[in-house]
């Protein structure tokens, strides 16, 4: 199997759906001419042109909602945000105009559209380009979220995303596009609303994703060095979430730690937790515990930064903590 | 350090930028800027009273959750008694080698804010009387007293509220272990699943703990969103061990026979009839089981060989000795959820059918909601397993040692007969007797057989 950089999956899911129908076509800032800003769209203004591949204006909410509307009457839209923190500005358009289109409009119309960028604490950005807002988006009933964390799975979602006939927020993170993996040749698609087990284990189930995924890996070697056997799910689609992968590892083990970037109210591990608790409740031998962000702006400091983040520490001390072990 | 404390909350403001406490289990009985009254908790089972063998703090000392603060000398061990408060000690109530009862204060715990010496005064006389500064004011809260987990202890607070997971208070349900008995290793007490089990399968349970009716194996998992695809490992709960043991036992110990008998039941089956329709008034309906436990309890009467228990070690038959009963006491198999139970009818050759209904009715509904008492768990002279709800044709019974003898009885069905030569359909059914041998020969079990035969296909000749 070809091994290929995360960003090389996705621009390779892009032209391959683009070959394939030529309805969709890709418009946001840079990802023409430029290639975009992190290469993710290389080539494919060569290749498609103007007409599929278009540069816009600084003007998030005015080309969200052109995709919207040309998603309503039949194209299939990839809208690149070129962070997702700036998909704040556009908020009103994705959240009420295509998370509610469906709905308001009675059936009449969909909005198969996708928005995608990068997101995440990259590195000094400092605070107003590192949000995370997985789990703002998460909140409303009429999107998915998606968020892969490997190659494989950056081409196979991104593939599914496209063909989706609802709005698809497809979240990607900063410093994963360089990471590198086994990429299936072709129509790979991987299914949305699938968690995947990444690594198989009996006393505790660690639910994760996006990058949290790498640390969290790491956390599970160090602990099956100490002879705790971990089972870490990489969730993958945040909305709608897989509870039966989540659950069936639950009632294995008894206890679970969730990791995320995300600041820790109201995060997607508070949601996932709730939902553990409100359908297994008698099956937890221990409290759901958490690894987040820590609850403050991210700040502009690379140290202070990487002191944000979850790391193979904190993850093991949780960890810890719900098997009532002493470290 | 605030940074990695998972429970802090950014604030704005460079003033309050500080971490809070976070909630604690006491700010949920209130108000929380209350001094804690420590009282001495039951921290084992039979234990009614106590005696603080040493202190381990003095007053104006700072102790934090965790902290042990005396050893205490129960009916069983000395332990160590934690305190769940964090606080400084205002005032010691109880001397050292003094026996006080259960609930008595003894010791005050002033808080954060708090004057010790102010808390002290108003909390003076003695630990067992309230005092009546605290009375005007808020009233005191009892917080629990905590004994290491190595102890064996409850981890019940003095309100009485044992911390617990859900998982481990399932497994104790499962297992048939009253969770406020079991010793607790997490975090101020809590008891986890490895607890629950760890205290299921020590061999220190009390003696006296009858089988739990209400044990079950455990409840399948929620399974409606879960994929198939794995084993299931079932451990043994403490039912299921008691009930192998006791296979084993009569299989392994006691040379069985087997002697089996069709009885013809129209008779009974018409006198049934006869006699539910005069007791329908009283809302009673018996059963053709009752009319059986009846019969058998008669049958024992006149074949005291199989109301009988063999006494005795293999190994050493000098000393055995076969005991004949006095009284007949027919234990009755109930099936459970996972398991099985024989309660016992006792004196059943006395009662009346409508008594034995009423009576078995009322073990029926203690095994199945786990309240039967010792007297109705044991003293069984003979057991009666009973099938015939399922349609069984015949099946053999395991002996219930040391009772020498088990009857097996199936269902009451229509068959083809043959009377006076000729072919008719009758209403039949097939008991097995299994014997031990070793205490009953094939005749004796034949000869209560016939008896029982009788009696059943002939009831009039009950009364005889």
């Amino acid at each position: 199997m070809p091994i290929l950089a995360y960003r090389d999956a996705l621009n390779q899911a892009m032209l391959e759906e683009m070959e394939r129908d030529d309805n969709v076509y890709l418009m946001g800032e840079e990802v023409a001419e430029y290639n975009g800003a992190y290469k993710v769209s290389q080539g494919l203004w060569e290749k498609f042109g103007s007409r599929r591949v278009i540069d816009t204006p600084i003007s998030e909410g005015g080309f969200s909602g052109i995709g919207i509307g040309s998603a309503m009457v039949g194209l299939r839209p990839i809208i690149e945000f070129m962070t997702f923190s700036f998909s704040l500005v556009a908020i009103d358009q994705i959240l009420n105009n295509a998370a509610n289109m469906r709905y308001m409009s009675g059936g009449q119309f969909s909005v198969p559209i996708v928005f995608r960028g990068s997101s995440g604490m990259a590195g000094c950005l400092a605070a107003t380009h590192s949000h995370r807002l997985e789990s703002i988006y998460a909140h409303f009933p009429g999107l998915t979220v998606v968020m892969p964390a490997t190659a494989a799975d950056a081409k196979g979602l991104l593939k599914s995303a496209i063909r989706s006939d609802d709005p698809v927020i497809f979240i990607e993170h900063e410093n994963l596009y360089g990471e590198k993996g086994e990429v299936p040749e072709g129509d790979h698609l991987t299914p949305i609303g699938k968690a995947n087990v990444v690594r198989a284990g009996s006393d505790v189930t660690m639910l994760t994703y996006s990058r949290s995924l790498i640390t969290t890996l790491a956390a599970a070697e160090q602990l099956a060095g100490e002879g705790v056997s971990a089972e870490v799910i990489d969730l993958r689609t945040l909305r709608p979430l897989d509870m039966d992968t989540i659950l069936a590892s639950v009632l294995k083990t008894h206890r679970c730690v969730i990791i995320e970037e995300n600041w820790p109210y109201c995060g997607i591990g508070a949601g996932v937790a709730d939902r553990i608790y409100q359908q297994v409740f008698d099956e937890l031998d221990a409290p759901i515990r958490r690894v987040t962000a820590k609850d403050a702006p991210i700040p502009y400091n690379r140290k202070l930064e990487a002191s944000m983040l979850p790391t193979v520490e904190r993850i093991v001390a949780k960890v810890n903590d719900v098997l009532y072990r002493k470290a | 350090m605030i940074w990695l404390d998972e429970g802090f909350e950014f604030r704005p403001s460079h003033s309050q930028n500080t971490v809070e406490n976070r909630s604690s289990r006491h700010e949920i009985s209130g108000d929380s800027q209350v001094p804690i009254e420590v009282k001495l908790a039951k921290v084992s089972p039979t234990m009614e009273s106590g005696q603080i063998v040493k202190w381990l703090v003095k007053v104006g000392d700072k102790v934090k959750e965790g902290d042990t603060i005396a050893e205490v000398q129960t009916d069983k061990a000395v332990m160590p008694v934690e305190t769940f408060d964090d606080g400084i000690v205002a005032r010691i109530d109880v001397l050292e080698g003094v026996d006080i009862p259960l609930g008595t204060r003894i010791l005050v715990l002033a808080k954060k804010g708090e004057d010790p010496k102010q808390v002290a005064e108003s909390y003076a006389g003695t630990g067992a009387a309230a005092p009546a500064a605290a009375q005007t004011a808020a009233p005191v809260q009892a917080a629990a007293v905590a004994v290491a987990p190595v102890a064996s202890a409850e981890a019940a607070s003095a309100s009485g509220r044992v911390k617990s997971t859900p998982l481990a208070r399932k497994v104790a349900e499962s297992a048939g272990v009253d969770i406020a008995s079991v010793p607790g290793s997490g975090p101020a007490g809590r008891i986890i699943r490895a607890d629950v089990e760890a205290y299921a399968s020590s061999a220190s349970q009390p003696k006296s703990a009858p089988v739990p009716a209400k044990a079950a194996a455990p409840k399948p998992a929620p399974k409606l969103f879960v994929p198939l695809g794995e084993d299931e490992r079932i451990p043994l709960d403490r039912m299921r061990q008691a009930i192998a043991r006791g296979m084993i036992a009569a299989k392994t110990q006691a040379p069985e026979i087997h002697v089996t008998v069709d009885i013809r039941m129209d008779e009974i089956v018409r006198v049934r009839e006869r006699l539910n329709k005069s007791l329908a008034a009283e809302g009673v309906k018996l059963s053709v089981g009752d009319f059986v436990t009846k019969a058998v309890a008669m049958s024992l009467r006149r074949h005291p060989a199989v109301n009988a228990t063999f006494q005795g070690d293999n190994a050493n038959l000098g000393q055995a000795v076969i005991v004949r009963h006095a009284a007949v006491n027919v234990g009755i198999a109930v099936a459970l959820e996972g398991g099985l139970i024989v309660p016992v009818l006792r004196n059943a050759d006395v009662y009346g059918l409508r008594d034995i209904r009423v009576e078995s009715e009322k073990l029926y509904e203690n095994a199945r909601s786990g309240r039967l008492s010792v007297e109705q768990m044991t003293g069984g002279t003979f057991t009666i397993s009973n099938l015939g709800m399922f349609g069984v044709k015949q099946f053999d019974a395991v002996l219930a040692l040391p009772q020498v003898a088990i009857l097996a009885v199936a269902a009451a069905e229509k068959r083809p007969i043959v009377v006076n030569d000729q072919l008719t359909v009758g209403t039949m059914m097939t008991v097995t007797l299994t014997a031990d041998h070793r205490g009953v020969d094939g005749a004796a079990a034949a000869e209560f057989l016939r008896t029982l035969k009788s009696f059943l296909e002939e009831p009039t000749s009950m009364l005889l």
